[in-house]
């Protein structure tokens, strides 16, 4: 029964994988179509991983839609400014770190539930990209080639089929970001620690860890890699308004729970965030593939959370 | 259980999505509307227009909204590339998705703007032309005052698309001699550009206190021209005979222009006919033509009293 509950999850998606492949044998089980799949979802991939961080200690974040969209308009208007790159994405990867560390400062310091903490960010943070930006989109030549290019880029992977392939940029931002999150979660007294307390705060905090120093890092992290998926998109793009970011919070939400379906205790895993994202990212690439409406496909998504997470629950009450 | 539960679940949904998304025959073109702007109304116009011809030309028609995601756009247009679509449409700022145009490109499928922006990549942009809404209100501002009298223009010149409307009403005014332009303000458009057009109006007005010494007010949107006619209406002026125009035909400006008072015309952008035309040279295109304007101009449409509520 556990075997099932643990794995249903994941044999939906591979149920997911053969059936686009039945579907559309010539361009979905392609190596070009996959690498497609890795860039577009590299920007959620990052940005979900992030979110895992503070899920994992059965916390939220809210604000990193707002967040993303934040250090977008941040890089873009130092680069309008004529600042170079580095100066830009640094400083916008540092105002993700900030206003992290503002979120678990408000939760961890002040005892703010994240919820209602975060919703309070997620606005501000948003009038803020309003407020710097004045609305407007950065685009054309206010961005540097160079930044948008970026995205366009990557390793090539040589020939497939008469198709150059490479593996994009963005994509191996991603993997970067999801090694470095496993490395954090499962193989540190950190990551340890974070499980501990999403087990139970009470306990963790009487046995000596540092439940509001973590919360604080923790809430920063995702504030980072918020930002960073931030940066991504505004290089994809080659551009940045004050809401782009905002559509990455709740994929990123139902990323991790889809991922929560795969683990024995229905705790965050990275490794199942991924397959949580994908899911989503095939989901979007497939359905476009087959004509199908991109509103149906928002109404599968939906239904396909509420049936991975319902099966989950239900093997459990029957324990 | 609860594996049979959930395949089962899962499997409805897929055979769903096999009923829904592959009804079409195979010999059918292809071709996919991408937009993120599905919301707004112009683009629903734009859209209900291009599948009107599309049907008759019996295509199967994608279209795809990514709600506001310009990222998606290109995720989406990546799919349509790898799908091998006859033909896809954009309307987006080309420039924000070019990575979608490039892979579109290097794949040999054409890419088509509707009301978009013009871009080397693109077959052609089909939107209105700005010079010809300009050269409407214009003229139509030198007819009525008989060719003499003073003017005062609002225009605006950082922003381009804008900036045109006033060089062509420079054109027109400069063209009779007997009519003066009094003033050439660019108003404050901070606050969305009516408040401080009526200021500048004001100021206007109480400089030029004689009856008839302002013949007309011509603005580059309805914005100014709103704000002129409330300055010119507090004032107690609107007995003059003061003429304005606008462009764009908002719903503010067709009611204003409706009542009958000093706002007397505006222009509007047919945006059914942007849709069309597009799907027009979608049809030239995938026919084997080759389309050489980079821009395709679509006819707009003067609105006064007689058509404001249509």
């Amino acid at each position: 029964m556990v075997f099932i509950r643990r794995y249903g999850t994941l044999i939906g998606f591979v149920a997911i994988l053969v059936f686009f492949s039945v579907m559309l044998p010539a361009t979905f089980p392609t190596a070009r179509n996959w690498l497609n799949i890795t860039q577009q979802t590299s920007m959620l991939m990052v940005v979900a991983a992030g979110m895992t961080v503070v899920m994992v200690m059965g916390d939220f974040d809210l604000s990193v839609g707002s967040a993303a969209s934040l250090a977008g308009i941040v890089a873009a208007l130092m680069m309008a400014a004529g600042q170079p790159i580095w100066a830009a994405v640094s400083i916008a990867l540092a105002v993700g770190l900030l206003g992290g560390a503002f979120n678990g400062a408000m939760v961890s310091l002040v005892g703010i539930l994240p919820f209602i903490a975060t919703l309070a960010t997620m606005t501000m943070f948003s009038g803020l990209a309003f407020v710097v930006s004045g609305g407007k989109t950065i685009s054309g030549r206010a961005i540097p080639e160079d930044f948008g290019n970026f995205a366009r880029g990557g390793i090539p992977l040589g020939d497939w089929g008469g198709v150059a392939v490479s593996l994009p940029n963005l994509s191996i931002i991603a993997i970067l970001v999801i090694l470095v999150v496993w490395i954090l979660l499962e193989q540190t007294t950190f990551g340890r620690r974070l499980y501990a307390m999403g087990g139970n705060m009470e306990a963790a905090h009487l046995s000596g860890i540092a439940v509001k120093r973590l919360r604080l890092i923790a809430f920063s992290l995702t504030g980072l890699a918020a930002a960073a998926g931030g940066l991504m998109y505004a290089s994809r793009v080659a551009s940045a308004n004050p809401v782009q970011g905002s559509g990455l919070m709740l994929n990123a939400i139902a990323a991790v729970f889809l991922g929560t379906t795969m683990s024995r205790h229905g705790e965050p895993r990275i490794l199942a965030t991924v397959v949580g994202v994908i899911v989503l990212g095939v989901l979007d690439n497939g359905l476009t593939q087959l004509s199908v409406d991109s509103y149906i496909r928002q109404v599968l998504v939906g239904a396909l959370i509420l049936v991975a997470v319902g099966a989950g629950s239900l093997g459990q009450k029957r324990r | 259980m609860s594996l049979n539960k959930s395949t089962l679940a899962l499997a409805g949904i897929l055979l769903a999505t096999t009923a829904l998304g592959t009804g079409a025959a195979f010999a059918q073109a292809k071709v996919a509307i991408v937009t993120p702007y599905m919301a707004q109304p112009g683009t629903q116009f734009y859209v209900e227009a291009f599948q009107a011809v599309a049907d008759e030309n019996d295509w199967d028609v994608n279209v795809i909204d990514t709600a506001g995601d310009v990222a998606a756009v290109i995720s989406r247009i990546e799919d349509l590339v790898v799908q091998n679509v006859d033909a896809i449409v954009i309307n987006v700022d080309p420039t924000q998705v070019t990575a979608g145009l490039q892979a579109a490109k290097d794949a040999g499928i054409p890419v088509f703007g509707m009301d978009a922006g013009a871009d080397p990549l693109l077959v052609t942009n089909v939107t209105s032309n700005g010079y010809a809404m300009a050269a409407e209100t214009s003229t139509y501002v030198a007819d009525r005052i008989k060719g003499e009298g003073n003017v005062v223009m609002f225009v605006f010149e950082a922003f381009p698309p804008v900036q045109v409307r006033g060089v062509v009403a420079d054109a027109v005014f400069g063209n009779y001699p007997d009519i003066k332009v009094l003033d050439r303000v660019t108003p404050d458009v901070s606050d969305g550009g009516i408040a401080d057009s009526r200021a500048k109006m004001e100021a206007i007005l109480s400089a030029n206190p004689e009856p008839g010494s302002i013949k007309a007010v011509w603005a580059a949107w309805d914005q100014p021209a709103l704000g002129a006619l409330q300055a010119i209406e507090d004032a107690g002026r609107s007995g003059e005979g003061i003429v304005i125009t606008g462009i764009d035909a908002n719903p503010q400006a067709r009611e204003a222009i409706a009542a009958g008072g000093n706002f007397e015309a505006s222009v509007a952008q047919d945006f059914s006919g942007i849709g069309a035309a597009t799907a027009d040279a979608v049809a030239r295109v995938l026919a084997g033509e080759e389309i050489l304007q980079s821009v395709t101009y679509v006819p707009t449409k003067l609105i006064t009293k007689a058509n404001a509520t249509e």
